[in-house]
């Protein structure tokens, strides 16, 4: 895998906190399949859902100066682990080619923002476009055939359609092919795959985020899954921090792990658990740990004794 | 009746009758509302409209033309819209080397059940022309002369053709000649350093024969005359041609329209070592009483007039067609002695065309008034023209149909361009005969280059000439064009 | 020359934007113009006689009305100038209607346009000539595509008219989506009961001649006279013999073949035949899922077939047969549902279309007419409709609304409820569209008497929630809430396209279709049956979206104009053709090569060669003329010169 583009790495402020695991992950997923990337200096804040809630303008300002950081560093794109921020560079960058709207969110800037400013684009959307399926199964140490998983991208990796370009809004794939390539055979076709966790509505409605995240894993649940394997910060969050509340809300128990796409991937390039950040989940992922090991140590003595 | 002053500009729209047509009606009938500027020409089909009705319009002081047929696969009588998209589009990418903004000019496709859309077509395409604002005008125009630099490097190395066998070549005629009805060839003209045709009947008039690179003139240009197929049947010759390889491309051209048949012309070929442009060598011997001798060595020759010497090297004073020339010697010659020479590096635009390449649309508008006012309306151009086998019945003749007036204008003249050009487009094998004939020097060979270049970027680097059994490129067409990009209205 | 130009007001529709009576006047200075007046409704009868008392009184030799489109009323006024002595092409119209007072409201544009509109009219006058018609002989024969309901209806009146038909039908047997229909709404008879009878009728109708599994391969010529080649495409079973038995059925071993009778819901044998009721009744073979044709081992159903009738070798058949006319019924297909993602994409087995819910219902259907789901056979107790699945959805790029599905989806409540009286149906509808007779009264019943439940909103997704059963998440726009229906199958009212093929059909025939496939009519209000190729007609669905009642009733009309068309026994070319000035032609054969029609042939004129036009092949597109350097051939009434005329006058620099 190599490729000659200069990418700029912007974590996210939830990377450094709430979804250190997530950051910790990815980042020794994408150094073992070789993408090269280097973080942007003083970046701040997307904004998240406040800032754009207040003025679109101020949000856009926030990404933007991400994004013209990222430029001067010389990167030619700017990646992220979080849906929420990439959603919000690219809808600021996207608003940002109206003559107009730049001069208002020049005004909020130290200068104005160059009129071309890289594109971004999330760590998944990455290595689907860096590696092939073949570069990834030559990384695979541990398949993941076997373990049945729940895969779940949330609302925003996939929409706004036209600016996520995520494949079909409705129904997004990506996530399957590449665990696909990390062996996985029993990832289940996850009707919920892009209903919402009940995002950041956790604070100000819990009941909203504990129905909407208590349905999510009520479905995984039914339909036997080992763990579930998200992509989103928050989503993890709601499904992992607050599944006792949402146990609660739907009087159910559910005690399903919840993991990011890149900690299965780690999984299964063998990586330890640890440098994961599984040790962060609230519901313990130990028994997935196990069961990988165990499916694959069975299949290797069931090849072994094959080929005595 | 003039259009509204500052308010409206002149828009004309030919539309078919099935689909197009019907679309604007049905947006009439759904009241979507349109800018009033717009006037509609109603025709059976796209393919019915002729390239120079949109000329004419645009000559004519018309700001933007609009054609609008059925969508392809949907014409109503299965494929004029797709010989129309050919030829729309060639003529689209015409425009701009006559000086007349593209953006003028457009097409595309409207249903009869797509109401609305016609009403964004009309509605942009409008914007579109207001925006560029009133189309010049030639009355206005300030006229602008300028000359190209003729010389380039060449393809292969350019002489004077002395070691060509032509002893071998003559006596190959004289072995058929008595076959033949006639073997067309060059003579030494009034002095040498000039030839005229020769019309060769028997073995004593093949010794007349001479080779060099005074032979400028295309002998395919009788071809159709005397073996054509509007002649009477009873009436078709059998002839001999000797030709350069830019010659052969004529008679190529001339088969594969079927206008003459393989079995009544035999071609005899040398190989050329490029022709002198004619126009340059006597601006530079100017008036002179008799030309003493001209004596040959590889390089050039030297021409004694009244006494001067003066030196003329074929590298820098040959036909701008030599320098691009990648075939010296034909290649489906019955005849043929010498050898094909190494081409190296591929052609590179001819010099008349580069020098409009060069300039703004403002400037090729002056370029043309300038250069076109001093036409004779000769037509010398068309009479030299090979493939202009119309001939008595050329449209510049007649009133039925009256495409041209006989107004001494400017407009017409240029006009009278356009037709040839249009009429040689994807036939014109550039063998430069109508410019070279040009009595008053009208780099008209230009626009003709311009066709070529279009019908070449177009259809997959389609050469006239090159293939007797290819399909000329506007008599055919191709669902999925390849290489036509159409614009969003 | 001397010309009469007429301003049509049209009411207030041309004079409420236009002021016709200055548009009127300043066409008195136009050259040749000898008359000029404005007229209330020049298609009226007391216009239409002022323009034939014009031409007496001013001895009019050409007529310019200026009024609505050509496309709407040039054949009305070409006859008027015609009844008062002129010939019919010394007529030119300018479309000030369509093209000016209804597209803008500014009165002195308009009135500027509409003078250089008749200015431009009457430029092209001058230039036109009498041109005169030649008839010729009609093929009194219709072929009909598509054997559904409109196809029957149109080939039942036709011949009864005493007309040879040759009705085509792709699929193994006439009947088309009817013939899959349980009952029909709003009487709630049975489909096969009132269908049946008529399609025997088809079957035994000596004039009729039926060719299913048959497509039509081509179709050139022009009315009177088109040439049809039929592509019969093989069954693998000489019909000839087949008598229909349904012994080969019985002992084929390939069962698991999809049946597409059945809309996939069940299975059906390699060789079989599409229902009991099927015309004709015989057999076909999949080719697909035979063992004989797929592995070369088998053969039993030739070795029991009484008649001998299977021939594994059998190949297509191409039959040319020459008609005078076409009515094209080719009806629908579903659009492709699956782009809803939300819906499952396809991938829930219960989530089904109501075509397939429709089979399910029917007693010769692949449940026996019991209700039971695709996924394990249970009877449904919960059932959710959902309207407007790839209708009325932009998102999706489908505007439109298919017409016959909140009818039909209030049947299948009310069906529902009559196979299960313990179940209950949801509908989630957007708008009850029920305009015709007894409609709405159906769907009040549906609600009043069966109790169905009608859930205005739209259903924004479904999932099976683990336990067998479906969710069906969705809005009440009428409570503001969001609702989630728990239940046991879904059915989807599924929008609908033109039949798959349509548009190339299209092509051949030389019609124009939309974006949905559907046939463009000659005039969305006065010519819903005719097409703008003369000599095609149009019936049922294909045209648009209807429902029986209006498929039988547009099958009946084609059969009245195909009728009324062979009531002549000649009839008159368009003269609008080519022509060639031989003195100018240079034999060149550019026209010869890229006229679509082959309607152009060289031909020994006095020694020479010259192109020549062949008068009832050429169609008029004038392809010919644009291409022919010298101007040689010139198409009539649309010549080099009436157009440049138009050009001339429009752009004087």
């Amino acid at each position: 895998m190599s490729t000659s583009m200069k990418i700029g790495y912007y974590p996210g402020c939830s990377a450094k906190g709430s979804s250190l695991d997530y950051e910790l992950s990815s980042s020794e997923v994408c150094r073992i399949l070789g993408i090269v990337s280097s973080e942007i200096d003083e970046w701040n804040c997307c904004g998240s859902t406040p800032a754009h809630a207040v003025s679109t303008e101020l949000s856009a300002a926030l990404c933007t100066r991400n994004l013209v950081q990222a430029t001067k560093q010389g990167a030619d794109i700017v990646m992220t682990p979080c849906p929420s921020c990439l959603s919000n560079l690219r809808h600021a960058r996207e608003r940002m080619q109206n003559p107009e709207f730049k001069k208002r969110v020049d005004e909020l800037l130290d200068e104005p923002a160059p009129e071309v400013l890289p594109e971004a684009t999330s760590v998944m959307q990455m290595i689907g476009k860096l590696c092939s399926a073949e570069d990834i199964k030559s990384h695979v140490r541990q398949s993941l055939a076997g373990i049945r998983i729940a895969p779940y991208y949330g609302c925003l990796m996939s929409r706004p359609a036209e600016l996520m370009n995520f494949g079909d809004p409705e129904n997004p794939t990506l996530m399957e092919e590449l665990l696909a390539a990390c062996g996985a055979d029993s990832v289940l076709d996850f009707p919920l795959k892009t209903e919402c966790c009940g995002a950041s509505a956790g604070i100000p409605h819990r009941p909203l985020t504990s129905v909407n995240s208590g349905r999510i894993l009520d479905v995984a649940v039914k339909m036997e899954a080992d763990c579930i394997c998200v992509c989103c910060p928050l989503c993890q969050m709601n499904l992992d921090l607050r599944q006792k509340q949402a146990e609660r809300q739907v009087n159910a128990k559910f005690g399903i792990p919840v993991l990011y796409y890149t900690q299965l991937m780690g999984l299964a390039f063998g990586c330890d658990p640890k440098t994961l950040g599984l040790n962060k989940l609230i519901v313990s992922a130990d028994r997935i740990v196990d069961r990988i090991r165990a499916l694959n140590t069975a299949r290797k003595e069931a090849q072994g004794g094959n080929a005595a | 009746m003039p259009v509204l002053e500052g308010k409206e500009l002149r828009i004309v729209a030919f539309l078919c009758n099935w689909c197009s047509y019907g679309g604007a009606d049905t947006a009439g009938v759904a009241r979507a509302t349109q800018p009033t500027d717009l006037r509609i020409i109603r025709v059976p089909c796209s393919g019915r409209i002729d390239p120079l009705f949109i000329l004419r319009a645009l000559l004519n002081g018309a700001d933007g033309v609009l054609v609008s047929g059925c969508h392809p696969n949907d014409c109503h009588y299965s494929a004029g819209n797709f010989y129309a998209r050919r030829r729309l589009e060639v003529l689209k990418q015409f425009l701009p080397i006559l000086g007349i903004d593209d953006r003028r000019f457009e097409y595309t496709w409207v249903s009869a059940s797509e109401g609305a859309r016609w009403q964004q077509v009309v509605t942009n395409f409008t914007a579109r022309i207001h925006e560029l604002g009133p189309a010049p005008r030639l009355e206005d125009a300030e006229p602008l002369l300028e000359m190209a630099e003729m010389a380039l490097k060449p393809l292969r190395p350019l002489g004077t053709g002395q070691k060509a066998p032509l002893d071998e070549l003559k006596n190959a005629i004289k072995a058929r000649i008595k076959d033949l009805d006639v073997v067309i060839g060059w003579q030494k003209g009034d002095d040498d350093a000039h030839t005229i045709p020769l019309f060769m009947r028997s073995e004593e008039d093949v010794d007349r024969l001479v080779w060099g690179p005074f032979n400028v003139n295309n002998p395919a240009t009788y071809v159709n005359e005397l073996i054509g197929s509007a002649l009477p049947l009873a009436k078709k010759k059998k002839i001999g041609l000797v030709v350069k390889g830019c010659d052969s491309k004529s008679v190529v051209e001339l088969l594969q329209e079927k206008l003459i048949d393989k079995e009544n012309i035999v071609l005899f070929a040398l190989p050329c070592e490029g022709t002198f442009d004619m126009a340059r060598i006597d601006r530079e011997l100017g008036r002179y009483l008799k030309i003493d001798k001209v004596e040959y060595d590889e390089a050039g020759v030297t021409i004694t007039a009244d006494g001067k010497e003066h030196r003329f090297c074929i590298a820098d004073y040959a036909q701008g067609k030599c320098y691009n020339c990648s075939m010296p010697l034909a290649k489906n010659a019955d005849e043929s002695f010498g050898d094909m020479p190494q081409i190296t590096g591929t052609p590179v635009t001819p010099p008349e065309l580069a020098m409009l390449d060069a300039m703004t649309l403002e400037q090729r508008f002056s370029f043309w008034k300038g250069e076109m006012d001093r036409c004779l309306r000769c037509y010398a151009c068309r009479n030299a023209c090979p493939m202009c086998v119309c001939r008595d019945y050329c449209i510049a003749d007649t009133r039925e149909p009256h495409f041209i007036s006989q107004e001494w204008s400017v407009r017409e003249k240029i006009y009278f361009q356009c037709i040839h050009a249009m009429h040689l487009a994807g036939r014109c094998t550039l063998c430069g005969e109508c410019q070279r004939a040009c009595p008053v020097g009208i780099p008209i060979l230009a626009l003709r280059q311009q066709i070529a270049r279009v019908i070449s970027q177009l259809f997959d680097n389609y050469q006239c000439g090159m293939d007797p059994e290819a399909t000329p490129p506007l008599l055919c067409y191709q669902v999925n064009e390849e290489h036509i990009k159409q614009r969003e209205l | 020359m001397r010309i009469g130009v007429f301003v049509c007001h049209c009411g207030s529709n041309i004079a409420g934007t236009v002021d016709c009576k200055a548009a009127a006047e300043s066409a008195l200075s136009l050259p040749d113009v000898v008359y000029a007046t404005d007229l209330m409704y020049s298609c009226a009868e007391p216009g239409q006689a002022a323009i034939e008392k014009a031409i007496h009184d001013y001895a009019l030799t050409g007529v310019v009305v200026a009024s609505c489109s050509p496309r709407m009323h040039e054949p009305t006024f070409r006859r008027t100038v015609e009844r008062a002595g002129l010939n019919r092409y010394m007529f030119e119209m300018a479309n000030i209607r369509e093209h000016v007072s209804w597209i803008g409201k500014d009165k002195v544009a308009n009135t500027n346009k509409a003078c250089e509109l008749i200015a431009m009219a009457v430029a092209k006058l001058r230039n036109d000539r009498p041109l005169h018609s030649q008839s010729f002989d009609v093929t009194k024969k219709v072929l009909i595509i598509g054997g559904g309901i409109a196809g029957i209806q149109a080939a039942l009146d036709c011949a009864d008219g005493g007309i040879p038909v040759i009705l085509v039908e792709r699929e193994p047997t006439i009947g088309g989506k009817m013939a899959k229909l349980d009952k029909t709404f709003p009487t709630v008879d049975c489909s096969a009961c009132i269908l049946g009878p008529k399609m025997v009728d088809v079957a035994q109708h000596p004039n009729i001649t039926l060719y299913a599994c048959s497509e039509v391969e081509d179709i050139t010529g022009y009315v009177g006279n088109f040439d049809v080649t039929i592509r019969k495409k093989t069954t693998y079973v000489d019909w000839d013999k087949c008598t229909g038995c349904g012994a080969c059925t019985e002992k084929c071993p390939s069962k698991n073949v999809p049946d597409r009778f059945n809309e996939n819901v069940g299975l059906t044998t390699a060789i079989n035949i599409p229902f009991p009721q099927a015309i004709p009744k015989r057999a076909s073979i999949n080719p697909d899922y035979c063992r004989k044709l797929t592995t070369g081992k088998c053969g039993i159903c030739a070795k029991i077939c009484p008649t001998k009738a299977i021939d594994y070798e059998r190949k297509d058949e191409l039959i040319n047969v020459k008609v005078g006319s076409v009515i094209a019924a080719t009806g629908y297909d579903l659009m492709d549902w699956t782009v809803y993602e939300e819906y499952g994409g396809g991938r829930y087995p219960d989530v089904i279309t109501s075509l397939q819910y429709e089979r399910l219902l029917n007693a010769s259907g692949p449940t026996g007419g019991h209700i039971k789901r695709p996924s394990d056979g249970k009877e449904p107790k919960r059932i959710v409709f959902i309207q407007c699945v790839g209708s009325r959805d932009k998102s999706i790029g489908r505007p439109l609304c298919s017409g016959f599905c909140c009818m039909y989806t209030a049947k299948q409540a009310v069906l529902t409820k009559d196979h299960i009286p313990d179940s209950q149906s949801y509908v989630f509808y957007m708008d009850i569209r029920a305009a015709g007779k007894l409609y709405d009264e159906f769907t009040r019943r549906a609600v009043e008497e069966y109790g169905t439940e009608y859930i205005r909103g739209r259903v924004s997704k479904i999932y099976p929630d683990g336990n067998g059963q479906l969710i069906v998440c969705g809005s009440d726009t009428l409570l503001g809430q969001r609702v989630e229906v728990p239940c046991d199958l879904v059915v989807l009212a599924v929008g609908i396209n033109a039949s798959k093929g349509a548009s190339h059909l299209a092509e051949k025939l030389r019609i124009s279709y939309d974006q949905y496939g559907f046939f463009l009519e000659g005039h969305p209000k006065l010519r819903p049956v005719e097409t703008n190729t003369a000599g095609v007609f149009l019936a049922g669905v294909c045209q648009g979206t209807k429902d029986i009642p209006s498929s039988v009733a547009q099958g009946s009309a084609a059969a009245a104009k195909v009728l009324s068309l062979f009531a002549r026994d000649k009839l008159e070319n368009d003269p609008q053709i080519a022509h060639v000035n031989a003195a100018r032609c240079v034999a060149c054969g550019k026209c010869i090569r890229c006229c679509p029609f082959g309607a152009i042939r060289e031909e020994e004129f006095r020694g020479q060669l010259k192109a020549k036009v062949i008068d009832t092949v050429c169609q008029g597109c004038g392809l010919c003329t644009a291409t022919c350097p010298q101007g040689a051939i010139q198409l009539s009434h649309a010549t080099d010169n009436e157009i440049l005329a138009e050009v001339n006058q429009l752009c004087q620099f």
